[in-house]
This record gives structure tokens, sequence and C-alpha cells, in this order.
């Protein structure tokens, strides 16, 4: 009788225990999805991981787009899966709904830290990629203003100042994610880019090379993102390529200060962004006046330098300026787990041998706090 | 005159009697029994009626009922702690553990065949008790003067002693790194080397024995 009432017992944890690493790569476990098509994605998938293939994962965040301790989890593990988040689903049913005759539509995810909108950032880049869209990803935009490698006055735009090196591996990052698509299509320059007495990049010269020329000179970098954007917008409103715009911390471009600047001694006075080259293109691409794309920002209370973080709304982190811009937007926002996607996460922490202490309670415990925030909890499992 | 009359009067009238160290508590006072796990056990086996009425200690606030609580981590982390910073302490434990857990898991995942697997430990927390073991000493020895010479004594120490000994031992052999590496990074190396057996600690326990068992000849000096 007691064996019989034990093997009726249908407890999730029971079954973990006995999960191992050895099954095969692709098991039809509760928390796992084998459907690798973020196009094919829909409600039946939320909270389940789904496996991102490793060339593609290489081709698109080789220079950032997942989070840093998301990437050593990667390397951990073994294999990179992403949780299929309900925000990325509805955002994903938006664009296929979407008119694309209309001008673009801004999508502005918000939500507390940790709440999992870089992750669903590059869910979406990765349906970007699979749907031919011309990717323009910016893995962390506050990082150009917060420690920007080097600074220099623009030879160019007077009273500017340029982050040429930002700038140039911009468009490396640029060229690495969207290279099948432009040798594919025939989008050549509309008129001719004169750079300096010598140097040109005459009208109908592919794309490849106009950003080719600003990776090789890095001093141009800055107008070669600019005449770049110009280009995109121009070919994608012409119906050559559907674009796909995504930007992480989007509110630093509005935000009042910098570590932008010349010279140690005039820290004291801050540089604002739109003072810096590489600012206005991203916020002509998030401008409305184009059509056949699609913006996806994020805003962040940590792209802010940490003195006055009050607010995770939108209103708030983009200032008057910034919400004037953007309005009319898509708020959408980033929750914390719910009962589902939390235990789909606790499942795979303990498939993947990343929590070793499965007494009972414990992830009633972890649930309590962390607050089923994703990042909380990644870091509260750190040391189990 | 007045403060002596004080104190007469509060020993007088308080519960606790003033004994030596001024225990807060006076001797029939037992220990908390704080883990649910412990709690239950007690109530399973009926021995909870033996503590019922009895005056129980108030919990530490390190003692907690979570499922992640261990003794031996939370002593652990006060041997590494320096100047009361315990938060900064149990950061450093837990990123300890963290690193454990990346180098065995890779490892875990990496290997081919379920033999290779089912050899790695993977808990860290179990790895901290096997690397405690094995670096507990037996013996150590202590200074006698006799005869105005002072002579390394073997003596057997005790259980508790031999506990801190080990954890003293693991966390000094942590700190001694360079620059550019920190106390977690070289701690999970340590740990790991002596949860095999291996490495510095383990050495040093059993150079400590080595000279026990030279000074053999001196062990009656613990006498006489």
């Amino acid at each position: 009788m007691l064996l019989r009432r034990s093997s009726l017992i249908k407890s999730p944890f029971l079954r973990l225990f006995s999960a191992t690493a050895a099954e095969p790569k692709m098991n039809l476990d509760d928390f796992r999805t084998i459907e690798t098509n973020p196009t094919k994605h829909s409600k039946e998938h939320i909270g389940k991981y789904y496996q991102i293939d490793d060339t593609i994962r290489k081709k698109l965040f080789a220079h950032g787009g997942i989070p840093k301790k998301y990437e050593k989890q990667i390397k951990t593990f073994n294999e990179s899966c992403l949780m299929v988040r309900p925000q990325a689903i509805e955002i994903i049913d938006f664009i296929k709904k979407t008119d694309f005759s209309k001008p673009t539509v801004r999508y502005v995810l918000y939500g507390e830290r940790g709440a999992g909108k870089s992750m669903t950032l590059a869910h979406l880049a990765h349906y970007g990629y699979v749907n031919d869209f011309c990717l323009i990803h910016v893995p962390y935009a506050p990082d150009w203003y917060k420690r920007p490698k080097e600074c220099g006055l623009s030879t160019i735009h007077e009273g500017m100042i340029d982050i040429p090196l930002e700038c140039a591996s911009w468009l490396i990052h640029f060229k690495l994610q969207n290279i099948d698509l432009l040798t594919k299509i025939d989008a050549k320059t509309s008129k001719t880019y004169d750079w300096s007495k010598r140097e040109q990049t005459p009208a109908g010269s592919t794309l490849i090379e106009l950003v080719d020329h600003g990776i090789n000179r890095a001093k141009y970098a800055a107008d070669v993102i600019a005449a770049l954007i110009d280009e995109i917008k121009i070919a994608s409103t012409a119906g050559k390529f559907k674009t796909m715009v995504l930007i992480d911390g989007f509110n630093s471009f509005f935000y009042e200060k910098t570590r932008v600047s010349v010279d140690k001694k005039a820290r004291r006075w801050p540089v604002t962004p739109d003072k810096v080259t590489i600012t206005q293109p991203f916020i002509n691409i998030t401008n409305y006046d184009w059509c056949n794309g699609v913006c996806i920002l994020t805003v962040d209370i940590i792209g802010m330098l940490g003195w006055d973080r009050e607010s995770n709304l939108p209103r708030y982190l983009l200032g008057k300026e910034g919400f004037e811009h953007l309005d009319p937007f898509v708020p959408i926002k980033m929750e914390n787990y719910d009962d589902l996607q939390f235990n789909s996460c606790i499942s795979y922490y303990v498939n993947r041998r990343w929590i070793q202490n499965t007494e009972k309670g414990f992830d009633q415990e972890l649930k309590f706090m962390s607050n089923s925030n994703p990042y909380k909890l990644m870091e509260l499992c750190n040391a189990l | 005159m007045l403060l002596l009359k004080n104190i007469l009067q509060l020993t007088k009238f308080s519960p606790t009697i003033l004994i030596k160290n001024y225990s807060q508590y006076a001797p029939h006072y037992i220990d908390p029994i704080f883990k649910k796990q412990e709690q239950d056990n007690l109530i399973q086996s009926g021995e909870v009626s033996k503590i019922a009425f009895l005056p129980i200690k108030a919990a530490r606030n390190n003692d907690t009922s979570s499922v992640f609580h261990d003794h031996r981590v939370s002593r652990m982390v006060n041997y590494i702690m320096k100047g009361g910073r315990k938060d900064l302490a149990r950061k450093l434990m837990s990123e300890t553990f963290e690193r454990i857990k990346r180098i065995q898991i890779e490892r875990y995942h990496k290997s081919k065949t379920d033999e290779e697997r089912s050899k790695l430990i993977l808990n860290p927390v179990q790895i901290l008790h096997m690397a405690i073991e094995n670096c507990r000493p037996v013996l150590m020895v202590t200074p006698i003067r006799r005869g105005g010479v002072k002579y390394q004594v073997p003596v057997p120490i005790s259980e508790k002693s031999s506990y801190y000994r080990a954890c003293k031992w693991l966390v000094e052999a942590s700190r001694e790194h360079d620059r550019k590496t920190h106390l977690p990074e070289k701690m999970a190396f340590e740990l790991l080397d002596a949860s095999n057996n291996t490495g510095r600690v383990v050495k040093r326990k059993q150079d400590l024995h080595r000279l026990c068992e030279a000074n053999r000849a001196y062990a009656h000096y613990r006498w006489n």
C-alpha cells in the first residue's frame, strides 16, 4: 500500500532528482522546448527554455547583447538557452501584425533591475536575424557614456566630442550581424560621401564598403554611422529590406551627464550626450519619419550614473525631451517571473546542476528571497 | 561600596546567577534548536516533551532556519571575517562556492562518460566538509620547558580544536595570494585541492604529524 502511494505522488522535484545531464541534448523536459525558431514561438512556449544555435549566438552577440553574467552561465552550462518570456511573445505578435507601410512603431521595454529586459532584447534580436531584418543593435548604450575608451575633440564637427574606438567597434558589430543580409540585397549608397580631400565613398557603392571605411578609418567612424543610418532609412523606406532597431539603455541618450570628457580636468563640467558625435544617428533612427522598420528600446535605471536613481518608469528615465521624442510609443513592462516561469527556471537550474541543495522547501525559500526577480534569483543560486 | 551593594541587589533579584565569564544565561538554559529538520526529528521521536518547559537561549542572528544553513559554513565565514565585516565575509564565501561550482560543473558537462561524472562532487558545501575533514590534525606540538630547554611536545587535541585548526589553515593558505588573484579564487582552489587530499594545507597537516612523530621521545614531558 505504501509503495503504491509513493509511486502516485507526483512532485515535480521528485522527477528532478533523477534528471541527469547524460540525457540526449534535446530532451523533452517540461521546461524546455525544441522549437529553436523564435518566429514559431507562441503563447504555449511561455516560460520554456529554447536553445540558440552556437553559430548564431556567436554572430549576433559576439560584441555584447547577452549580459556578461549570463554569458558566464552559458559557458558553465555548456549550452546557450534563453527563456521565452511573455513580453517577447507579445512583441513578436505585434511585429507579425504590423503594417510595415506605416511609420515605425516604437516599443519601450521598462521594468525593475534584473527583470529580463536585455535578455528579451536578445531573444528579439534572434527573431530579427531569423526573419531577415537588418539589425541595428546597440548592446548597451550607457557603456559609451560611462566608460569610453578614448575621447577626443571631433575634427569634423566643431565643438563636438568623438569616441572613435566605440564607433568603430559598433560598426564591426553591425557588420558581423548583417553581413549575410547585406551581401544578399543590393543596397547602394544614394549619394557621394566626401570624408577628406582624398577619401570619398562614391554614390552607388555598397553599404559594406561604407562600413568597411568606418572600420578602417576610426576617425570618420561617427560620420560613417550617421551616413549608414541615413542610407538604411532610405533603403528600408524604399522597401529593400526591413529594419529592426534594438537599443539597450536608450535613456542614456537623454541623460544630462556623461563621463565623456576631453581632458580629465574638465570632468567637473560634464559633457551632455548631444555633444557626443555618436548620439545623433541613433536618435535619428528612432524617429518615426521612415517606415518598413521596428524600434525596440529599453530604458534602464543602471544607465544613469548612480546618484539619482528614483524610478523605473520611462517618463522619469527618458526625461521630457526623450519622452517627447519617442511619443507615441508602446510601453511594455517587464515583470518578474510568475509561478510558471519561476518553476521552469528552478527546474532548469536543477537540471544543469546549478542548484545542488534540493532539500524540501528550497524553492519556496528562493522565491521568497528573490521576489521571483530573475537576476536576484540567479545571484542567490550562485552559492547553492 | 554603593556599587557592590547594587550588584548584590541585582544578583538577588535577577533569575540569572553571575558565573564565570559573565554568561548571559544560567547553566540550565539549553541551546536553541533552530533548524526545522531537527525540530521535526524531536517531535517525531517524542523528545520534545522533555525540553518543552526548559528555558531556551535566544538563537544567534546567524542561526537561521533556512534550508541552506550549514553550521560548518557559518563557522568558516567567521574565520574569514576581519574587523566584524560579516557581510563581506559572507560574500567572499559565496563567491568561493560559485567558483568551485563553475569549475566542477564545467567539468561535469564536458566529461563524456557517466563514470567520470559520478566521480565528480558538485556540491560546494560537501567539498568544504571534505576539505576540512582532510585537513584536521590529530596531534599537535606544544612547547614545554624542562631543565631550561623548551621541548616541542606532541599532544592530542580535541575534536573542536582540530576543526578550528583545519579551518584556520585553509583560510591562511587562501590569504597567501598574489596581488591579482582574489581570496575566493585562491580559496576555491585550496578547497578543491584539500578535498582531493592534496595541496598545501594537507601537506601542512602531514608536516605537523611528522614533527609529532619525530618528537615522540618527549611525549612523557606532558606528565612529569
